[in-house]
């Protein structure tokens, strides 16, 4: 007996790969143009060169772009980390009923909450209060850390861009592990303590036994965090710039394609590098996603 | 319950959406006579509506804006809707055919005309006078001169600090702090960087080689880390807004609007101008506005309006424009194009309607321009 | 002996401080939209929900056509894209095992995921050039393209956890798969779909990259029809924060203020009655 239900189904599950693929298509297609113009110098040098009169005078490189989403992100991550463990930790072990599930329920609006919602209070209350009461003491006195060597002054920069993506990714991060870490058995914990451990040794361990989790989790957070395009843009400074420094302002790949693929179409080269960078934003997140999707898969706790 | 919610949202949306759509935008009217009177469009004939959408500058927004609002009152049945995202934006919307009209500083270049040629007869009529200025935030510093190398060496990032040796050389008497000067630009493809551009390439022959003009262009500050890019002439000023020791330049009309501070410029005769109608009405007095016809509109040189003689002309001086079609495949849409194109150029260009910053087309420039295309 | 205890208090302390930290963004962000966006509410009045976007410096008019944008683009969004994502969540759970079953899952995880900006530009390509126009329409599939993964999934999901007696109790009395799946099962998991549903929607009300290059923005036309530029609350907003008026601004608060109020309405109810939340 025929299946009439996987027939008629089938084309709309082909639909959805149909557009993924035809996606992938249209931005290798249009990124054609500027490989075979210039080879992969579009992701190894940092200018923005938009020539009018001349096509062969554009010259594109979005180096700067792909150092700040990296930079961002990371740092994003960085502060993602810790502060998901612990709420895992604090929601699993410590909090009581009412309070875990409006922790919980806390998180979870914060992972849907519009993006914009983010940008604004970012770019007017963040960045200023990072300015003054964060950027500006450190660089009077640690400016010889490199990392805090750039003068503040306007306060948008990648250090605003990271802890604003590091509060956005927390609750995608803090999903993941705060479920593996309910899922450690029982028998675990009790065993544990049944050798005399404190609450911090005893955690230490729990925690130990769900790393591929936190690897996903970070992994996964990564990926949103380098996909974010108008929070960022809001904070980041968007300037072709590359430096250590946390405090200095930056583009990332996200915005940079916000702000210039307007005035695209006006000059020969710029819709192409523009679609390459979109590429090269395709294919780290692709490659971040697939690999926490794997590693997830591996270790995911039966349940 | 939920299923309530969802229908409920259904109906409101729905609703929401047939009211939009009870209201039809297209017309297939037949070339009503209008009157030739300028203030009043006949109203009473068409409950029709139109809609035109254009995009581009930012220099002339403003006035855009106040046009809009007036001439959309005259006429309740058009709505004209114009989304300022920097000339090259404009152009690009254009060029894709994705809106009715663009506003461009720049005029067209003859490649991009040419282009556009292949899709039909594109018009560029300029539309008003504005001027370029240099903006500064430094808390204490009221006034400030800044001659054209100097002003060049600043964005070329040569000079670092508000206090270096050749600024204070200008400005003997104001005090200086010692602070990084942090340079706003655009991030945005503008028309107002290509008019900046364009005359700091005519007045230092380091920032023609290095740097050039252009609607987007490589700051050498932003290697540096000094550099800020603020979307639309609105993200400049908001920039230098909250910014204390930044500098960055922008149309007038948003530095009144906003009671920034404006460095004098060192104009052609040599003396310190701030820019201000009397100023920029000088500079176009004398100079032979070379503005070519409406269907050769890739002819105009921006550089003749600049640098201007002059004892008490200002230096950086623009013309911006509206780029059309001379045909549209709706007729209704021609018509309100060309009416409102016409009432630019007469209604428009009067003091009532031209907003604080601006200049109106000198006398028989929109003149010319109208009979040209025969709108009359 | 004392440096266990001493790292002991520490650890509970950090554990504690960091877990506050990491909610505390939220009510300082309601807080200070509440704060800020209220007040304008009251300011504007009836008029900020029907007005339309007024001169610089003059006002706060209204954003009416944001809002009306978004209901638009909501409502054709889930048109296009309900179908689709409901019947790939369907085809998901019935053919778990089945290769393209498992290929659809992976998909579907790639695509939550995606950066939205990247789907904006596709659209722009594909769709607004060929038209010659931004529009509503093609705001409406790029939603759609992003909502779709967050429906199917918790299709998928809702489907899942329908316990195997019930199909077995369908089957038994002779109904084709195709019935099973769409009179009996679809039905008893109507909750759990129509919830994925909502936050579906709720999201993608709220999106602002992807209707970047294809919603076009209006600020003084109402609704000009779906083939026509449509603004949109997130987008309005966006816009506002990069000028420099104080109105603009004031204006932004007050949108914002209005977004998070919907978002909050649709999600807290549609969680509380969940026991956990796919993201």
């Amino acid at each position: 007996m025929r299946d009439t239900l996987k027939i008629f189904l089938l084309p709309f599950s082909g639909l959805v790969f149909g557009i993924f693929v035809l996606m992938l298509l249209v931005y290798f297609i249009n990124s054609m143009e500027i490989f075979q113009k210039d080879g992969l110098a579009i992701y190894t040098t940092n200018q923005w060169i938009a020539a009018e009169d001349d096509p062969q005078k554009e010259s594109y490189g979005v180096l700067a772009a792909i150092y700040g989403s990296m930079y961002t992100s990371i740092l994003a991550v960085l502060i993602a980390l810790p502060l998901s463990i612990c709420f895992a930790i604090f929601v699993i072990d410590y909090a009581p009923g009412k309070l875990r599930e409006w922790l919980v329920i806390a998180t979870d609006v914060m992972a849907g909450l519009p993006t914009i919602i983010y940008g604004l209070w970012g770019a007017f209350v963040l960045v200023p209060l990072l300015k003054d009461y964060v950027m500006k003491p450190l660089y009077n006195h640690l400016s010889f850390i490199p990392l805090f060597s750039f003068e503040p002054s306007t306060g948008y920069s990648f250090l605003s861009a990271g802890v604003l993506l590091g509060i956005m990714v927390t609750p995608f991060a803090s999903a993941i592990i705060r479920e593996a870490y309910r899922m450690v058995p029982f028998t675990y914990r009790e065993c544990v303590y049944a050798l005399g451990a404190t609450r911090y040794e005893a955690t230490k361990v729990l925690i130990g036994y769900i790393k591929p989790a936190i690897v996903a989790g970070t992994i996964l957070a990564f990926g949103r965090a380098i996909g974010e395009t108008v929070a960022v843009s809001l904070v980041v400074g968007n300037t072709f710039n590359i430096h250590p420094s946390l405090f200095a302002p930056g583009y990332t790949i996200s915005s940079l394609i916000a702000n210039q693929f307007g005035n695209a179409f006006i000059y020969r080269y710029m819709v192409s590098a523009l679609f390459a960078a979109g590429l090269s934003l395709f294919f780290i997140g692709l490659a971040v996603n697939l690999l926490g999707i794997y590693i997830l898969r591996r270790y995911r706790y039966a349940g | 319950m939920k299923s309530k919610l969802l229908v409920g949202l259904a109906i409101v949306t729905l609703a929401v959406a047939l009211t939009g759509c009870m209201q039809p935008e297209k017309t297939v009217s037949p070339a009503s006579e209008q009157s030739p009177a300028p203030t009043q469009t006949t109203t009473k004939t068409s409950v029709k509506r139109i809609t035109l959408i254009g995009s581009g500058a930012t220099f002339p927004q403003p006035q855009v804006e106040k046009w809009i609002t007036v001439y959309t009152k005259i006429n309740p049945n058009v709505m004209i809707e114009y989304t300022g995202k920097g000339s090259g934006g404009g152009q690009n919307d254009f060029k894709q055919g994705l809106v009715d009209f663009a506003c461009s500083d720049p005029p067209l270049k003859e490649s991009l005309w040419n282009d556009l040629k292949k899709k039909g007869q594109p018009l560029q009529f300029p539309i008003i006078v504005g001027a370029v200025v240099v903006v500064y935030n430094v808390p204490g510093v009221e006034k400030l001169k800044l001659s054209n190398d100097v002003l060049a060496d600043i964005f070329l990032g040569k000079i670092e600090y508000w206090d270096d040796a050749r600024i204070k050389e200008l400005n003997p008497d104001v005090n200086l702090p010692h602070e990084r000067i942090i340079v706003v630009h655009r991030s945005d493809s503008s028309g107002t960087t290509k008019i900046f551009t364009t005359y700091l390439s005519l007045v230092s022959d380091e920032w023609n080689d290095k740097v050039g003009a252009g609607k987007v262009v490589d700051w050498p500050v932003d290697k540096q880390g000094r550099g800020v890019g603020g979307k639309g002439n609105q993200g400049v000023v908001t920039a230098i807004k909250n910014n204390p020791y930044s500098i960055g330049y922008t149309e007038l009309a948003y530095v009144l609007k906003e009671n920034l501070k404006m460095a004098a410029l060192q104009n052609k005769a040599g003396n310190y101008v701030t820019a201000s109608p009397e100023t920029i009405k000088s500079a176009i007095s004398r100079v032979s506005m070379n503005i070519p016809s409406p269907y050769e509109g890739y002819k105009e040189d921006m550089k003749s309006l600049l640098n201007a003689d002059g004892e008490n002309s200002y230096p950086i001086v623009a013309v911006s424009h509206m780029v059309v079609w001379e045909d549209y495949p709706d007729e209704g849409k021609e018509k309100a194009i060309r009416e409102f194109v016409r009432w630019i150029l007469t209604e428009g260009q009067k003091d009532q309607y031209v907003v604080a910053g601006y200049v109106g087309l000198p006398g028989d420039v929109a003149e010319k321009m109208l009979k040209e295309v025969g709108w009359v | 002996m004392l440096g266990r205890v001493l790292k002991e208090k520490l650890f509970l302390a950090a554990v504690f401080i960091l877990a506050f930290l990491t909610v505390l963004p939220l009510f300082h962000i309601v807080f200070s939209i509440t704060a800020r966006g209220l007040p304008v509410l009251y300011k504007g009045g009836v008029e900020f929900l029907t007005g339309t976007l007024p001169p610089p410096g003059d006002g706060l008019g209204g954003i009416a056509p944001a809002i009306i944008g978004t209901f638009v683009l909501v409502f054709l969004t889930s048109i296009v894209g309900l179908p689709v994502a409901l019947l790939t969540g369907i085809y998901a759970a019935e053919y778990p095992n089945s290769l393209i079953g498992r290929a659809v899952k992976v998909l579907l995880q790639i695509m939550v995921e995606f950066p939205t900006i990247l789907v904006g530009l596709f659209i722009m390509q594909v769709l607004v050039i060929p038209m010659g126009s931004y529009s509503a329409l093609a705001g409406a599939f790029a939603l759609a393209i992003i909502m779709m993964p967050y429906v199917a999934v918790y299709t998928e999901e809702a489907l899942r956890e329908i316990p195997f007696t019930y199909r077995e109790a369908a089957f038994s009395l002779g109904l084709s798969r195709f019935k099973v799946v769409f009179m009996v099962l679809v039905r008893i998991a109507k909750k759990g779909i129509l919830t994925g549903v909502l936050i579906g929607m709720a999201k993608v009300a709220g999106e602002t990259a992807p209707l970047l290059f294809t919603a076009g923005g209006a600020n003084r036309v109402y609704f000009a029809g779906i083939d026509k530029p449509v603004g949109a609350i997130p987008l309005l907003i966006y816009n506002l924060v990069q000028q420099p008026y104080e109105n603009y601004h004031e204006i932004a608060w007050g949108a914002a203020f209005i977004l998070m109020l919907v978002f909050l309405a649709i999600f807290i109810p549609i969680r509380l009655s969940l026991k956990e939340v796919k993201l």
